[in-house]
């Protein structure tokens, strides 16, 4: 399963972060703190995969069995941490799903739309993983259920509940 | 607009960002909190909209690391409001809050319940999305047989059938007691068949879930797994949305194979003929592209395929052609196809018999062991270990010793263990054993265990033929004019046993023999002495005729160590002595160590303990090792009601600086848990020979790293105030954590270190100071002068004017209490380098705290005497502000550091803590101190404290103490990312992230 998602700008500052297991804040801070430090000395053109085992809390591994991977765009690193019963590179690619799916909502994406679209993006992350599973991998799905969101969100402040028609439009 | 178009968050945010440091971030946090709470305590005028707001502030909040320890309930609240932005902001929050057990979830379980029935969709899938995040066992009591009656209903639509699935996979995957999934096997059949493929794709983990705990119920299902490959494979009925960069969902491909390696083996001919050709058409029709992304999806399929392969254990010819592709691979530009090809050959080696056809390519992976990457330079270590056979041990293990000269720190002990292993396992004769083994200890002996060199001994002494050639390699060893600690415990202990063996060889004479072996004495521990002193004994036995001028020398020896503090060396001295003394009988009391009985090799042992990932276990007992030794301090071997005395200068040994690099050689990794309890390894056996063994922890020095300064410094004023030589470590934070802990580094610059040990009773203190020299050439003028301030009494052992090159000198201190007072000694110290006179004032760690002994009081036995000490100044109150906010937690924490033991439960109020110790003085003799501290809740930067004791002096001082303590910030009470690195003695070196991180840190 994936164990967390986590996106941390170059300066070590989180943007969104969800564990899939419930992890106690000061510990998701050593955690983002201590992967945020393996990150920024990541040379250039290495694997993207880091062992968990690199991840430091405490004088213990956190992560020992799972991997890391990451993405750094623009500014933005996009870490996924999962178990062995992932594929690494569908992780990867995951990350890239995540992104474009940014994309699309935001055209031309920066750290700027993620921070003041919070609730935004951490509604993306909720129609692409469940649980720690891949709930949805078509970005122009996610899209589509993000969009009916915002979209339930105006109607509903005029209107008190929500017909079934509405959601007929999810399928 | 509603997801972004709350202004008062985004507001909030965009102060948030503007903050210019993390003080201000967190007073606009504490602030935003605050208004918050207020909010929320009136509850009744708070619009949906507003409550919706704030909560996502919360969650911001949370997000930034701050506890947001209140709100839980009206976060779960929303979750019962009807309108669906609160609603979903409810749900969301909640997921992130709150944990499986939390109290609130209960409340939430009715109104969960009723959306996941409703038929309100957007509803279903929320309450789906909560239940799934979080999976708590009541949550599967209560709601699973719901959940599963969505997931197979017909008119369920794709969107919520997906939740559904994922959702039933967390509740089961955490409660699978719970959750029952008896006759799911035909269920699960139809859900296989589903044509949505979203819907599959949710499915199909929850497949894997459910064949993961027991595959034999879903046999059935089997080919259903075989008819999706194939379609997504044949691209046949894929709707375009479907296709990641033109392939067929890859990640529904990838899980399907996971799947079927759950199977042991598929048997039906027509199933396996159909898998193996959509298998062939994945591993044929994979080509690099120029579009990194569909590299990617594709490589990610090509992979799993090739585990599958693997699994399925195929004919020869598809295994050839899959170690061919991987070949390709390991030799790719692309970093992570390296990686994950270099993994999966090692993966392929475990399964089946493929090794002539991997060995083709180690020209190729031994490139990869100096891979920039550090996590494919891990892989390629692996993959060298597991397929290292007697053909190609002597290369392997050759490139192995070279690596090990550059490896990070991380990896050496790993690296060291995989050689010695590879050498015992492959060795093509003995020599070459002892050649390799030799080497290891030479170049990395920090890094070497202590099972390393006891399977040495145990296989010269099991071996006759290689005892001559072993005694002589030990003895050219201790030609070298430095060596490893380790190096001179296997030499000693070889030439003891051997040396006669070498008798008609020049310098080999018993005589020379116990020369060369004494000259090192002086530089070594206690362990090692009493192995030196075996050594004499045998070669005392072994020189016939006697030489009475060796007697002696010998003689003088043991009678000089029979009053050693050190019980162990004591009593070997004592029985040796008696025991030479008897002649000739000397010969059968102490011949030659009989033979070992033939066991498995606890080194193989130790490696197949820790095959699951070696690197990591080894690296997490590296760092355990840093922590439990504190650089220069020799680890004490004595119970702790023995403490030693150290009456003379002993000069510890440093270990050898790699003369190939400048990286210096990390402190011994101790007794690497090879003595654990259970069966008895072979390590015990030599263990009680040897024991005390553990190896100490000598320093890690540095070396050339600063050479480059020297010039810079050569006319450094005598006298200026400003040291030209800079310290290296930050003093302040040591001192404020040797003010906790007992021993560690107190200071060190590029040519001195100074380690403190200490050790405290009562009123008195006796602490060695370590003087270490860490360059090759003497340092004069040493002095150490303490301006020890009235309370304290001190009388420190004279301080040697020279110490010589690389040299270590232990300077014993003690220190009597004498009132209480915060004043803290300084110790002036001063040397001079070449022209350079170095001075510098370090705080000596014999603080306050130092004095007091734990006691925890009962409510019987605290109140009557805070009701004693009732009024000024035996009894004094302040009201502290400015106090660096931390949670009750760390306050505790930080009190019982500093030994004022904290009884939970003894104040009513659980903001408050209570704490009690006993302190130590000359003139107080020892007496009861009480503190309590009020907090308050809405406020961390305040509180109110009451200290308590016997004598008004105390009191007073200790309530400046502990105000000193609550506001600076010591260290202690900081993140442990902060103390987690290694300790200070190690120089920073580029190639090692581990010792970069605890430099930026």
């Amino acid at each position: 399963m994936i164990r967390a998602m986590i996106v941390i700008n170059n300066q070590g500052k989180p943007r969104l972060s969800k564990f899939y297991n419930y992890t106690p804040v000061e510990q998701q801070q050593q955690l983002i703190r201590s992967i945020y430090s393996v990150l920024c000395l990541q040379p250039e053109n290495v694997s993207n995969f880091i062992e968990g085992g690199s991840i430091w809390v405490r004088q213990k591994t956190y992560f020992s069995d799972s991997r890391l991977v990451y993405k750094l765009f623009a500014t933005l690193y996009f870490v996924f941490v999962f178990d062995s019963s992932e594929n690494e590179l569908a992780m990867f690619d995951l990350i890239q799903v995540y992104v474009e799916t940014l994309e699309k909502c935001f055209s031309n994406v920066c750290e700027l739309d993620i921070v003041l679209n919070y609730s935004k993006i951490h509604t993306i992350l909720d129609e692409m993983i469940l649980g720690g599973q891949v709930v949805e991998t078509n970005s122009e799905k996610v899209m589509q259920a993000v969009e009916e969101i915002s979209k339930l969100e105006k109607v509903t402040a005029a209107t008190k509940l929500i017909s079934k028609s509405t959601s007929v439009l999810w399928g | 607009m509603a997801l972004s178009g709350m202004r008062g968050l985004s507001v909030f945010i965009s102060e948030i960002r503007n903050c210019q440091n993390k003080e201000q971030e967190r007073l606009r946090v504490d602030k935003e909190l605050g208004n918050i709470r207020n909010r929320f305590k009136n509850e009744k005028g708070l619009a949906p909209y507003e409550k919706k707001k704030y909560v996502w502030k919360m969650l911001y909040i949370f997000m930034l690391g701050y506890d947001v320890d209140f709100g839980h309930m009206e976060a779960v609240s929303l979750i019962s409001a009807p309108k669906y932005p609160e609603k979903q902001v409810g749900y969301l929050v909640t997921s992130c809050l709150l944990n499986e057990n939390h109290d609130f979830l209960r409340l939430a379980i009715n109104t969960v319940r009723n959306d996941i029935i409703g038929r309100n969709e957007t509803f279903q899938c929320l309450a789906l999305t909560l239940v799934g995040n979080i999976g708590g066992r009541e949550f599967a009591e209560s709601l699973a047989p719901d959940v599963q009656k969505l997931l197979i209903s017909s008119s369920c639509r794709p969107l919520v059938k997906k939740k559904a699935a994922l959702c039933l996979l967390r509740l089961f995957r955490k409660n699978p007691d719970v959750v029952n999934v008896d006759g799911w096997s035909n269920r699960m059949a139809q859900l296989l068949d589903e044509r949505n493929l979203g819907v599959l794709t949710s499915s199909m983990s929850l497949f894997v879930s459910l064949v993961s705990n027991n595959h034999e119920a879903y046999w059935s299902c089997l080919p259903k797994c075989v008819k999706v490959l194939e379609r997504l494979a044949r691209n046949q009925d894929v709707p375009q949305e479907y296709t990641y960069y033109g392939i067929p969902s890859p990640w529904l491909q990838v899980k399907t194979m996971r799947a079927l390696q759950y199977f042991p083996t598929i048997e039906d001919p027509n199933t396996r003929r159909a898998l193996f050709e959509v298998l062939q058409r994945v591993l044929m029709g994979t080509d690099v592209v120029k579009n990194v992304n569909k590299n990617n999806a594709s490589h990610a399929v090509l992979f799993e395929a090739l585990a599958l392969v693997m699994h399925l254990d195929a004919e020869k010819e598809m295994m050839s052609q899959c170690v061919a592709l991987l070949g390709k691979f390991i030799a790719v530009r692309e970093p992570n196809i390296r990686y994950l090809g270099l993994e999966n050959m090692t993966r392929m080696l475990m399964v089946t018999d493929v090794q002539e056809i991997i060995k083709r390519h180690q020209a190729q992976i031994i490139t990869s062991l100096k891979d920039p990457d550090i996590s494919i330079r891990r892989r390629a270590l692996d993959l060298l270990y597991a397929m290292c056979d007697v053909s190609n041990a002597k290369d392997i293990v050759e490139e192995l010793l070279q690596y090990l000269g550059t490896a990070e720190f991380t990896m050496r002990e790993e690296l060291a263990l995989k050689a010695a292993i590879l050498a015992e396992k492959f060795a093509p004769d003995l020599s070459w054993y002892m050649d390799v083994i030799l080497q290891l200890i030479d170049k990395a002996g920090d890094f070497v265990s202590d099972d390393i060199w006891f399977r040495v001994v145990q296989f010269v002494t099991n071996n006759e033929d290689l005892q001559p050639y072993a005694a002589l390699k030990a003895r050219e060893y201790l030609d070298k004019p430095a060596i490893h600690e380790t190096m001179m415990k296997v030499s000693a202990y070889l030439l003891g046993e051997y040396s006669h063996l070498l008798a008609r060889r020049p310098g080999c004479s018993p005589k020379e023999i116990f020369g060369i072996i004494h000259e090192k004495l002086p530089t070594v521990s206690t362990p090692t002495v009493s192995i030196l002193l075996s050594s004499y004994a045998k070669i005392l036995m072994h020189s016939q005729p006697p030489d009475p001028e060796l007697q002696n020398q010998i003689w003088a020896i043991f009678n000089k160590y029979e009053t050693s503090i050190d019980a162990e060396i004591q009593q070997r001295a004592v029985e040796y002595f008696a025991l030479s003394k008897k002649g000739a009988a000397l010969i059968d009391i102490l011949a030659e160590m009989p033979k070992f009985p033939e066991r498995e090799s606890s080194l193989i042992k130790r490696a197949g303990d820790t095959e699951a990932d070696t690197a990591e276990l080894s690296a997490i007992k590296s760092r355990a090792q840093q922590q439990a030794s504190n650089a220069l301090v020799v680890t004490d071997q004595q119970p702790a009601n023995h403490p030693p005395q150290v009456t003379q200068l002993a000069m510890v040994k440093i270990p050898s600086i790699n003369e190939e690099n400048n990286h210096v050689d990390q402190e011994v990794t101790q007794t690497n848990g090879s003595m654990g309890e259970g069966e008895p390894q072979n390590g015990d056996i030599l263990g009680d020979l040897l024991s005390p063994l553990a190896i100490e922890g000598p320093p890690g020095v540095s070396g050339t790293e600063t050479l480059s300064e020297d010039g810079a410094l050569a006319l450094a004023p005598v006298g200026e105030q400003e040291n030209a030589v800079k310290p290296i470590v930050d003093i302040a934070e040591i001192f404020h954590a040797l003010c906790i802990k007992d021993s560690g580094v107190l200071y060190e610059d590029p040519y001195v270190q100074i380690g403190i040990k200490a050790e405290w009773r009562g009123h008195q203190g006796r602490l060695v100071l370590f003087l270490g020299n860490k360059t090759t050439s003497s340092l004069d003028s040493v002095q150490a002068v303490f301006l020890s301030p009235s309370h304290l009494k001190l009388e420190l052992s004279s301080v040697p004017e020279v110490i010589p090159p690389r040299a270590q000198v232990q300077c014993p201190l003690e220190v009597v209490n004498l009132c209480p007072s915060r004043d803290v000694a300084v110790l002036d110290f001063s040397y001079k380098f070449g022209t350079n006179l170095v001075d510098n004032k370090l705080r000596l760690p014999a603080v306050l705290n130092k004095f007091f002994q734990p006691i925890t009081l009962s409510a019987e036995e605290f109140f009557p005497q805070w009701r004693s000490l009732a009024a000024p100044p035996l009894k004094l109150q302040e009201v502290v502000r400015g106090v660096r906010p931390m949670s009750l937690g760390e306050m505790a924490n930080l009190l019982n550091s500093l030994k004022l033991i904290v009884s939970p439960g003894l104040d009513p109020n659980a903001n408050n803590l209570v704490a009690s110790t006993t302190f130590y003085s000359e003139s107080t003799r020892s007496m009861l101190c009480l503190v309590r501290i009020e907090t308050d809740p809405a406020d961390r930067t305040q509180l109110r404290m009451t200290v308590a004791s016997g004598d008004p002096t105390l009191t007073f001082e200790l309530k400046e103490f502990i105000k000193e303590q609550l506001i600076s910030i010591p260290s202690a009470s900081r993140p442990a990312v902060h103390q987690q690195p290694q300790p200070t003695t190690q120089p920073i070196s580029l190639s090692d992230p581990g010792a970069l991180l605890a430099g930026l840190l």
